[in-house]
C-alpha cells in the first residue's frame, strides 16, 4: 500500500491544562494539605505523649552503649552474610514494586482524562516519579535506623555516643541510597515491559539467593566459614555494597567501605537520572493497568478486605495460565472437593505457603514438646501458624463466601457449603504434616501425637471457615457502642477480623500442652473429646455464618 | 490558539444528497436518511486508518487472529460479535492502546505506535472509562478535556455545544457523583466533542445507555459522520450498526466470519 505520511500539528497545551486542573482542584488540595497536617499533628502527639519516655531512654542508652557479650563474635561473622542477604531482600522487593505499582502511577481519573490528550507526557509523568523518589529516600532514611539499633543493642555500637552516631549515620546513608538505587531500577523497569518479564523470572532465583544467604549466615555465627567467603559476599554486588560501612563501623572486617559506599551512590544516582528521564516514557497501557490495580487495591484497604488486596495484586500480573486439570467427578459429593482441589492446586504459590506453614507449625510444637516443660507460647505460635496454613488452604470456599452467586446453582444447602469445604484442606494439612508427626510418633513410640493431629486439623480448619463466612465488612462496626470503659468499636473491629483463630487456636493453645506432656492416656484422651467437640462446633458455627450470609 | 474541532478532512469529497437517498461508493454504502450533507469516502484516496494482518495474543491465548481492516475518511466501520470475540482487542489496537502482535497499523500515512502523541490529538477514544475527578463538575471535565486539546478561547463555546448535544446542558454543575450511568455515558461522549477527532474508536459506546438514549446516540453519530468524522465502532446492536455503519465487520472467537454491507455481513455471520 502507497501511503503519504500526513503532518499532524499538536498543540502545546501541557501549561495551561495543568494549569487549569490546578486551580479548579485547588480546594481539594487544600483539603488533602489540611488532612495531612492533622495526620502528622497526630502522629507526633502520639510518638512524643507516647514514646516520649522511651525516646528519652533510648537517648540515654545511646550515651552508655550495650557492651558486647560473650555472642557479639558470633553476630559479627554471621553479619556479612545477614546483612546482604537483608539488603538485597529489599532491593528486591523495591525492584518488583515496578511489576504492579512502579513508582510512576497516575490515580484513575487521570489516567482517564489525562492519558489521550496532547498533554505532554514527561511533564506530567517525572514529577510522580520524582515524588516517588523522595518518598523512597525518607524511608531509607528511616529503615536505616533498624539495622543500627540492632547491631548496636547486640554490643557492636562501640564504647562512646559518637560511634553509635556513626553507625547510624551510616546505615541511614547507605539504606537510604539502596532505597534510590531500588526506585530508579523499578522507574527503569516500568519503563521497559521486556524486562517484566525477566524480573519475575529472576525472583525465584533471587529468593533462593538470599535463602542461602541467610544459611551461610547461621554457619558463620558457628565460625566454620573462611573470612575470605565473605569478602567475595560483600562485593557481590550493589546491594552489598550497602552492608559494608555497618559492618566496619561494628568492628568487623570492610576495609574499603568508603569505597564501596561511594560506587552504591553513583549506581543510585545513575539509575535515579536514568529512570527520571525514561518516566516519559512509561506505556499507557502500563499506567491504565496500575492506576486500575491502585484504585481495586485502594478500595479492599478501605473495607478491610485483605485478600481483595492480594487479589488486586494478583491481578496486575495478568491472566493465570491453567496448568492443573482433572476430570469432573460423577458423584454430586465429590463436586465442591474437586472445585476445591482445582482452586488450591492452580494457585500453586498458596499450596506451598500452606505447606511451608503447616511443617513449620509441626516443627515449633515438635520443638516445644520435646523441650520437657511445654511452652503454651511456644505451643501457641506453632498453631497460630498452623492455622494460617490451614486458611490459606480455604480458597474455594473464600470464594464462594466473596460473591455469593457463585455457589447459588448448587444442589446444596448453603449450611452445608462450609461442611463440605472443610474436606480438602483437612486432607492436604493430613498429607502435608502427617508425615512428620507420624515419624515422630513412630520414633518416640507415641502413637497419640497421630491422634493429637487428626483433632488439630479439623479445628484449624474450621475456625479458618468460621473467618471465611464472616459477615461483610460495615462501616457501621467504626461506630461502635458506648461502655463504661470506653467506645467498642476497636474490639468489635479485631473480633471481625480474628474470631475464627481466636476461638480455634486459644483452646488448642490450651489444650495441645498438658496433652503433649502427658504421660496417661487418660489426659490424651480428654485433648481428643475435647478438640473434636470444638472441631463440630466450629464447624457449625462457620455452616450458620455461611447461611447468614447467602440470606443476607 | 486555535484549535479546529474537525482539521484536516482530505480524501472527502463533500455534497448534498436528498433524504433517504442511497450513496455507494466502492464497498461503502450508506443509509443515513436524516441529514442532508453526506461525506461520501473517496475510494481513489488512501484509506485513513489501516490495519494489515493484525493479531493479538496473550500469552498463549489468541485473542485475535490475523485481520486486514481499513477505514477511509468519512467512513463508518462497525465491528460486531459475541462478548470475547475480540472486537475490543481489535479497537484498542487501532487506537494506538495497545500493540499488535503481528502485523501493523497505518493511521494517516504513518505506522501507529503506542502511545503517539500526534495520533492522541486526532484519534478519539470512547471506551470503558470508569471513572471522574469526583471534585470536578460535568463542565470542568469538558473544558479539562478542551483546554488538553488546545481550545483556547473556543473552550466555552464547545463545551455549551457539547453538553446540549449529549442532553447534560440540565447537569452541567453537577459533580460525577450524581450523574445516572446513561448521564455519565453522555458525558464520556460529550468529552470526544470538545476536541479534534478525525477519527472516533468507540467500543461499545451504547452501553449503559436506554432505548431512548440509543436512539440518540444514533443520531449523533450520524452527524458526526456527516461533518465529516470517521467511525470504527464495536457493538452489540445490530440496529446501531444498520443505521450508522457504511461496513460491517462480525467476529468470533478472534477471526472474521463476516464482512460487508451491514445487511450482507450480518447474514454472513448467521
Amino acid at each position: 500500500m502507497t501511503v503519504t505520511r500526513e503532518a499532524i500539528a499538536v498543540p502545546d497545551s501541557t501549561g495551561t491544562t495543568i494549569a487549569l486542573l490546578r486551580e479548579l482542584r485547588r480546594d481539594r488540595a487544600r483539603q488533602r494539605a489540611a488532612n495531612a497536617a492533622y495526620w502528622i499533628y497526630l502522629v507526633v502527639l502520639t510518638v512524643a505523649l507516647y514514646g516520649g519516655s522511651r525516646i528519652a531512654a533510648t537517648a540515654h542508652d545511646v550515651r552508655h552503649p550495650p557492651l558486647p557479650t560473650a555472642q557479639t563474635p558470633h553476630v559479627l561473622h554471621a553479619a556479612p552474610y545477614g546483612l546482604t542477604a537483608l539488603a538485597l531482600l529489599l532491593l528486591l522487593v523495591l525492584v518488583r514494586d515496578a511489576l504492579w505499582r512502579g513508582p510512576v502511577t497516575l490515580q484513575q481519573p487521570a489516567v482517564d482524562w489525562l492519558l489521550d490528550t496532547p498533554v505532554d507526557r514527561g511533564r506530567l509523568l517525572r514529577p510522580r516519579f520524582r515524588m516517588s523518589a523522595a518518598v523512597a529516600t525518607l524511608a531509607g532514611v528511616a529503615v536505616g535506623i533498624v539495622p543500627a539499633a540492632a547491631l548496636v543493642s547486640l554490643g557492636l555500637g562501640g564504647h562512646s555516643v559518637g560511634h553509635v552516631l556513626r553507625l547510624t549515620g551510616a546505615a541511614m546513608l547507605s539504606t537510604a541510597l539502596l532505597f534510590i538505587l531500588g526506585t530508579g531500577s523499578a522507574g527503569l523497569i516500568e519503563r521497559y515491559p521486556a524486562s517484566w518479564r525477566w524480573l519475575r523470572r529472576a525472583t525465584p532465583a533471587v529468593a533462593a539467593l538470599v535463602a542461602v544467604l541467610g544459611g551461610l549466615a547461621a554457619w558463620a555465627a558457628l565460625g566454620r566459614l573462611p573470612a575470605a567467603v565473605a569478602d567475595v559476599v560483600i562485593w557481590s554486588g550493589p546491594w552489598a555494597w550497602t552492608t559494608q560501612g555497618m559492618i566496619a563501623l561494628s568492628g568487623g572486617s570492610a576495609p574499603l567501605w568508603q569505597l564501596s559506599t561511594v560506587l552504591l551512590g553513583a549506581a543510585a544516582l545513575m539509575a535515579l537520572f536514568w529512570a527520571e528521564r525514561a518516566a516519559a516514557g512509561v506505556p499507557g497501557a502500563a499506567l491504565r493497568v496500575r492506576a486500575r490495580t491502585i484504585g481495586a487495591m485502594s478500595a479492599a484497604v478501605l473495607n478491610m478486605d485483605t485478600r481483595g488486596v492480594a487479589l488486586a495484586y494478583g491481578d496486575a500480573a495478568g491472566p493465570r495460565r491453567i496448568w492443573f486439570r482433572l476430570r469432573p467427578p460423577r458423584r454430586r459429593e465429590l463436586v465442591l472437593p474437586w472445585r476445591d482441589l482445582l482452586a488450591v492446586a492452580r494457585a500453586p504459590a498458596r499450596l506451598l505457603g500452606a505447606a511451608a506453614l503447616a511443617l513449620a507449625a509441626v516443627g515449633l510444637i515438635a520443638v516445644a514438646g520435646h523441650a520437657g516443660q511445654v511452652s503454651v507460647v511456644a505451643v501457641g505460635s506453632g498453631l497460630a501458624l498452623g492455622y494460617l496454613g490451614a486458611a490459606w488452604l480455604c480458597e474455594g470456599a473464600r470464594l464462594d463466601a466473596e460473591d455469593t452467586r457463585r455457589s447459588a446453582a448448587l444442589p446444596f444447602r448453603f449450611e452445608s457449603l462450609a461442611w463440605w469445604h472443610a474436606i480438602v484442606p483437612c486432607l492436604v494439612l493430613f498429607v502435608v504434616a502427617g508425615v512428620p508427626v507420624a515419624a515422630v510418633a513412630v520414633a518416640t513410640g507415641n502413637p497419640g501425637l497421630i491422634a493429637l493431629l487428626a483433632v488439630t486439623v479439623p479445628v484449624l480448619v474450621t475456625g479458618a471457615l468460621v473467618n471465611v463466612f464472616r459477615p461483610r465488612f460495615m462501616p457501621d462496626l467504626f461506630g461502635g457502642f458506648e461502655t463504661p470503659v470506653g467506645n467498642s468499636a476497636a474490639i468489635v473491629v479485631v473480633f471481625w477480623l480474628i474470631l475464627g483463630p481466636l476461638l480455634a487456636v486459644v483452646p488448642l493453645a490450651v489444650l495441645l500442652p498438658s496433652a503433649l506432656a502427658a504421660s496417661h492416656a487418660g489426659e490424651l484422651a480428654r485433648a481428643v473429646v475435647v478438640g473434636a467437640a470444638l472441631a463440630i462446633g466450629l464447624g457449625a458455627y462457620a455452616a450458620r455464618r455461611a447461611a447468614k450470609l447467602y440470606s443476607a | 490558539m486555535h484549535v479546529s474541532v474537525l482539521p484536516g478532512q482530505r480524501g472527502l469529497r463533500h455534497r448534498h444528497v436528498p433524504e433517504r437517498a442511497l450513496v455507494q461508493t466502492g464497498a461503502a454504502q450508506h443509509a443515513g436518511g436524516c441529514g442532508e450533507l453526506t461525506i461520501v469516502p473517496d475510494a481513489t484516496q488512501p484509506p485513513l486508518l489501516a490495519l494489515t494482518g493484525v493479531s493479538r495474543s496473550y500469552g498463549e491465548r489468541l485473542a485475535l487472529s490475523p485481520i486486514d481492516v481499513s477505514v477511509a475518511a468519512g467512513e463508518c466501520v462497525a465491528v460486531m460479535g459475541a462478548n470475547g470475540s475480540g472486537k475490543s482487542t481489535l479497537l484498542r489496537i487501532a487506537a494506538g492502546r495497545d500493540a499488535p502482535s503481528t502485523g501493523h497499523v497505518v493511521y494517516a500515512g504513518r505506522r501507529l505506535i503506542q502511545d503517539d502523541v500526534a495520533v492522541r490529538t486526532e484519534i478519539a477514544v470512547v471506551g470503558d472509562m470508569v471513572s471522574a475527578y469526583p471534585d470536578l463538575t460535568v463542565r470542568e471535565h469538558l473544558q479539562l478535556v478542551a483546554v488538553a486539546h488546545g481550545a483556547g478561547r473556543e473552550t466555552d463555546e464547545l463545551v455549551d455545544r457539547a453538553l446540549l448535544e449529549c442532553r447534560l446542558a440540565d447537569h452541567a454543575a453537577a459533580l460525577p457523583g450524581s450523574l445516572s450511568s446513561g448521564q455519565r455515558q453522555a458525558l464520556h461522549l460529550a468529552a470526544v466533542l470538545v476536541r479534534p477527532r478525525r477519527l472516533m474508536v468507540l467500543d461499545e459506546p451504547e452501553q449503559r445507555l436506554d432505548p431512548a438514549a440509543r436512539r440518540w446516540l444514533a443520531g449523533l453519530l450520524l452527524t458526526q459522520k456527516r461533518a465529516g468524522a470517521t467511525l470504527l465502532m464495536a457493538t452489540h446492536h445490530a440496529e446501531l450498526a444498520s443505521a450508522v455503519a457504511d461496513h460491517v465487520i462480525v467476529l468470533r472467537d478472534g477471526e472474521v466470519i463476516g464482512r460487508g454491507t451491514p445487511d450482507a455481513a450480518l447474514a454472513a455471520a448467521q
